[in-house]
């Protein structure tokens, strides 16, 4: 049987941050280990970390941009959906000023990701309205 | 303190479990007996919310028995004869009328954090879900500096944080107050900084955090809201005020995996790419730098989320590239070089995990904070002030109308507003499936209820059926609640009073009233 190398990475769950071993076949997660080489958790996993993992493989995943048009969310292109937001934003921003808009950042994604939310926000919105679940 | 660890970290409940059977001492705070409380040589079942009259007792306790380090208040703190002063009043005796303790347990409790040769605090949200949350953790902070117990391998204040990267989130500079490498963005030496590598002059001015932004979408400030991977709409208290507050808006975008209940209101969703199809860099809850690798590729209609806000930076006029998150991390580690400038990629797949500080790529990273703290010779004399703090009751106490508390929480099985943990593998017995209302058993004979019956809960914001589950892990007179499932909306229970200074609402405690719902019908 043909076994792929494991993925290495950490857990998406709470703050612990637990090394994990991911093991894909024909790009499904098929099963997930705690990674005996990782300083915080030596091996061990909880039971979200290894079996609550069937969320990234749903059909309920959003697979494309959805747009309101009377009244209900349809699927939309990410041309369409992008120049809507710029369009909206750009508006607001004119008519009230950056501080009209806000922005919610997400705790769950990359630091990568959301260096570039607040960057977004600062250089390009021209507001510090910029937090995330810090408070909840 | 009000950190039911088993649950919210598991792992981290190992280690501490397993430090027990090396010797160490667990003494647990927490107004319910939570499973830590078996692996304790204490249990302070406290009253929801007395925190400070526990704490301020411990350091009457500690000065007036002489247990407190005096070289290293003299060297690192001011304002200790505030401190003397404020905890004066709260005797022992006192605290224990507050915190329905005995006087002895903060007695004893005391001597043994402050003699002990290290003594650590750990805590959650039990300590800061509480209008009075930032003064928890100030009294947390007069204790930890009263006997010198941070800045050393094995001490200090650990607060445990509940998302992989709810800390690098942080850092990142996602705060209305901080620029990336946590520095204030009124510095403008460092806004500079910034201002030079982005090409724009940067607004000096701090913006509003969440809390005030829900107060401005009331008053029609705020037009526009931009939500990345939340689902407030669930997770926050007050929530049919919440879902009102979001239909004013102009604009509602919404960037998740799932069409939560909150991108359900949105005007535009974007659909983004989830743990395991991303890549990068977490920061965990002990500033522990690690790496995020792809697992599988995602459906070829989902991006990242920098990917997303590049694309529409450049139709805004402000084009930003990226080939990977790789260039990202470096244009963070020349930035923010204090913090991460030695971080590279290459280094944290050789080394694992890197605890920032870490400025080059010769030093190893920072495992404990504040050790200049115990250096007699360094060179910066700034001095940390006590800051003494007054108890102040929950803010909506019982009353004949509603004669429960009810406090919130998190349970093992299930993560926040449960959107990603519906989804167990195959065969997962889990023991929990659905929102109970954990009630005592002699509240629950009183009412005539038993395990598994229906009750309905009101406040005095909104009110919910809910199958009781009977346990002595809550007192007579206090119930508990999770939020984790959109079929019982537990937050339209809880009360928006907030913080000032954090923001943070007061979820751990408001009042209830409950009655079955068979005798509710029949009414």
């Amino acid at each position: 049987m043909e076994t792929a190398k494991p993925v290495k990475t950490v857990c998406g769950y709470c703050g612990t941050g637990c090394g994990l071993l991911v093991e894909v076949k024909d790009n499904q997660i098929t099963k997930i280990r705690g990674d005996k080489d990782a300083p915080v958790n030596k091996g061990q996993t909880c039971v979200k970390g290894a079996f609550a993992y069937k969320y990234v493989h749903s059909k309920d995943r959003l697979t494309s941009p959805l747009i309101r048009r009377a009244g209900q969310l349809v699927e939309s292109t990410w041309e369409e959906a992008l120049t809507v937001i710029a369009k909206k934003l750009t508006k607001i921003k004119f008519d009230w000023g950056p501080d009209a808009i806000s922005m919610f950042a997400c705790a769950r994604s990359t630091n990568e990701s959301n260096y570039i939310t607040q960057k977004f926000m600062r250089a390009v919105i021209g507001s510090n309205n910029i937090d995330g679940c810090n408070r909840t | 303190m009000g950190s039911n660890t088993t649950e919210a970290h598991p792992i981290i409940a190992n280690r501490m479990k397993k430090a027990v059977k090396n010797g160490l001492k667990i003494i647990v705070a927490d107004p319910r007996k939570i499973d830590m409380v078996k692996f304790a040589h204490r249990h302070l079942q406290i009253n929801i919310g007395s925190d400070i009259a526990l704490i301020n007792s411990l350091i009457n306790t500690i000065i007036k028995e002489g247990l407190y380090d005096d070289e290293f208040i003299k060297a690192n703190t001011i304002d200790f004869d505030l401190l003397k002063q404020q905890v004066s009043q709260y005797t022992p005796e006192k605290a224990a009328e507050i915190t329905g303790l005995k006087p002895e347990e903060i007695i004893e409790t005391a001597r043994e954090y402050a003699s002990a040769s290290n003594s650590m605090i750990a805590y959650t949200l039990g300590i800061t879900e509480h209008h009075c949350g930032v003064n928890n953790v100030f009294d947390i902070a007069n204790l930890a500096l009263l006997t010198g117990h941070i800045g050393k391998r094995g001490n200090g204040i650990m607060p445990l944080r509940g998302q992989n990267n709810v800390q690098g989130a942080g850092d990142m500079g996602c705060l209305p107050n901080l620029l990336p490498g946590s520095r204030s963005l009124t510095d403008e030496t460092y806004r500079r900084r910034f201002e030079k590598e982005w090409g724009v002059s940067l607004n000096p001015h701090v913006g509003s955090t969440q809390t005030r932004t829900f107060e401005k979408m009331e008053n029609g400030e705020i037009k526009g809201l931009y939500i990345i991977g939340e689902n407030p709409l669930l997770a926050d208290v007050n929530l049919n005020h919440t879902r009102t507050l979001f239909n004013q808006l102009d604009l509602l975008v919404v960037q998740d995996i799932f069409l939560t209940e909150t991108a359900k209101l949105a005007d535009v969703v974007l659909p983004a790419r989830s743990w395991g199809e991303s890549d990068g860099t977490y920061t965990n809850t002990d500033r522990r730098i690690q790496r995020a690798r792809i697992a599988v590729e995602s459906h070829p209609q989902v991006k990242e989320d920098w990917e997303i806000l590049c694309e529409l930076s450049a139709k805004m006029d402000y084009p930003m590239f990226y080939q990977n998150s790789e260039e990202i991390w470096d244009e963070v580690r020349r930035l923010a070089k204090e913090m991460y400038g030695g971080i590279s990629y290459s280094r944290l797949d050789n080394e694992y995990a890197i605890h920032y500080p870490c400025p080059d790529e010769n030093h190893p990273g920072t495992l404990v904070l504040h050790q200049h703290l115990h250096d007699q010779n360094r060179a910066d004399s700034r001095k940390s002030p006590f800051v003494p703090v007054s108890y102040t009751p929950p803010i909506e106490l019982p009353d004949n109308d509603y004669p429960f508390t009810l406090t919130t929480g998190r349970r093992y099985e299930t993560y926040n507003t449960h959107t990603q943990t519906r989804f167990y593998a195959e065969g997962v017995k889990i023991k929990q499936p659905e929102e109970t209302l954990d009630m005592h058993p002699e509240d629950a004979s009183a009412l005539g209820i038993v395990n598994g019956d229906t009750v309905k809960v009101s406040s005095r914001r909104g009110s919910l059926e809910v199958k009781v589950k009977v346990t002595e892990q809550v007192v007579p007179g206090l119930v508990f609640m999770s939020f984790h499932w959109h079929e019982v909306l537990t937050n339209v229970l809880t009360i928006n009073e907030y913080d000032p200074i954090s923001g943070t609402a007061e979820f751990k405690a408001c009042a209830v009233n409950i009655v079955p719902a068979d005798k509710q019908k029949t009414n």
